[in-house]
């Protein structure tokens, strides 16, 4: 009898972050042992095991296929690392979108089109960096799992950041505020530098096409 | 090779465990300095298991359950008794020197 029905499905939720392949695999034997070390009458996870259970997934998730070479894996963390700052961008805009709108009501006050126009331009900011997140986090799966045509599409990515980002730069703070200045830049340095690491000679080698020995799950990210 | 790593193959040293087993001797082994938890202890277990340093050596069904009991390799043996051997060295350099070192508080 399951004396944890709750608490059973509670972990369930969480391990159904870790991939599918590990989880057919390892599942019931992982909620054994989370279900050995629980207390009497316990019906929540606890939130040391909840983060524990979540970096492990995110640990996982991040694993490379096969033996990858440093410059990839160096990519690949930089490549996190700007969709880490892509969120970070959308959350600044949504959470100072009210500053801006009562900014422009002070500075012309009764002028609705020009509140009309803010808004346009954030919600097209939201789209457009929501989109550049999925991009992103779609990049950084390809290339986790060794697509070699994800390179292609980050470096025009890249040549469209730039273009996108001189034109910002060349209208001055017309369009743009000095943070979303520093925010593109921030990205597109991020950019830049992870399409080095993926272009340089060993990691050419690592997405030429082949059999790889493992599935992408059970290569070996860090150093043990 | 992390800590935890090197506790959890030295839990194996003595034979095979099952993964709750192997918390609980972690932690024996450490002084309950080091508890592992699930999450840790499966994405650890999965990648010395890949790097042929761990094997599985039986399943069984407890109360319902599945355990699986897990096992040194003979290459996990080899690295494991590299890294013991290792961090031997250094704790006995690091002891002379503080017996030899007047300010060292040891002689």
């Amino acid at each position: 009898m399951n004396e944890f029905p709750q608490l059973e499905r509670r972990y369930r939720r969480l391990l159904a972050c870790y991939p599918r392949a590990f989880r057919r695999e390892n599942e019931e034997e992982i909620l054994a042992v989370l279900l050995a070390c629980a207390q009497d009458k316990q019906r929540r996870p606890g939130f040391a095991a909840s983060a524990d259970l979540i970096r492990g997934a995110v640990r996982m998730r991040l694993r490379l296929a096969g033996q990858p070479p440093r410059a990839v894996q160096t990519a690949i963390r930089l490549m996190y690392a700007g969709a880490a700052v892509q969120l970070a961008t959308l959350i600044t805009l949504v959470v100072t979108a009210g500053q801006v709108h009562r900014a422009v009501a002070r500075r012309y006050p009764g002028l609705t089109e020009a509140q009309h126009v803010v808004n346009v331009h954030l919600l097209n900011d939201y789209i457009g960096v929501a989109v550049g997140i999925a991009v992103w986090l779609w990049l950084t799966w390809a290339l986790v799992h060794g697509r070699a045509r994800a390179r292609i599409v980050l470096a025009a990515d890249l040549g469209v950041m730039s273009l996108s980002l001189l034109s910002g730069m060349a209208q001055g703070s017309a369009t743009y505020a000095p943070a979303d200045v520093i925010a593109g830049a921030a990205t597109w340095l991020i950019a830049l530098a992870a399409t080095v690491f993926l272009f340089t000679g060993a990691s050419s080698r690592y997405y030429r096409p082949g059999p790889r020995p493992v599935t992408p799950w059970h290569g070996t990210f860090g150093t043990m | 090779m992390q800590e935890a790593t090197y506790l959890i193959l030295t839990a194996l040293a003595a034979g095979s465990q099952h993964g709750y087993g192997i918390i609980g001797d972690v932690a024996q082994i450490s002084g309950d300095r080091v508890r592992l938890r699930a999450g840790t202890l499966y994405t650890a277990l999965d990648r010395l298991k890949n790097d042929g340093l761990v094997a599985v050596d039986r399943e069984e069904i407890a109360e319902g359950r599945l355990r699986r009991y897990y096992r040194l390799t003979p290459d996990g043996q080899t690295r494991l008794a590299a890294e013991a051997a290792r961090l031997q060295a250094n704790a006995t350099v690091a002891l002379r020197r503080l017996r030899t070192d007047p300010a060292g508080g040891l002689a």
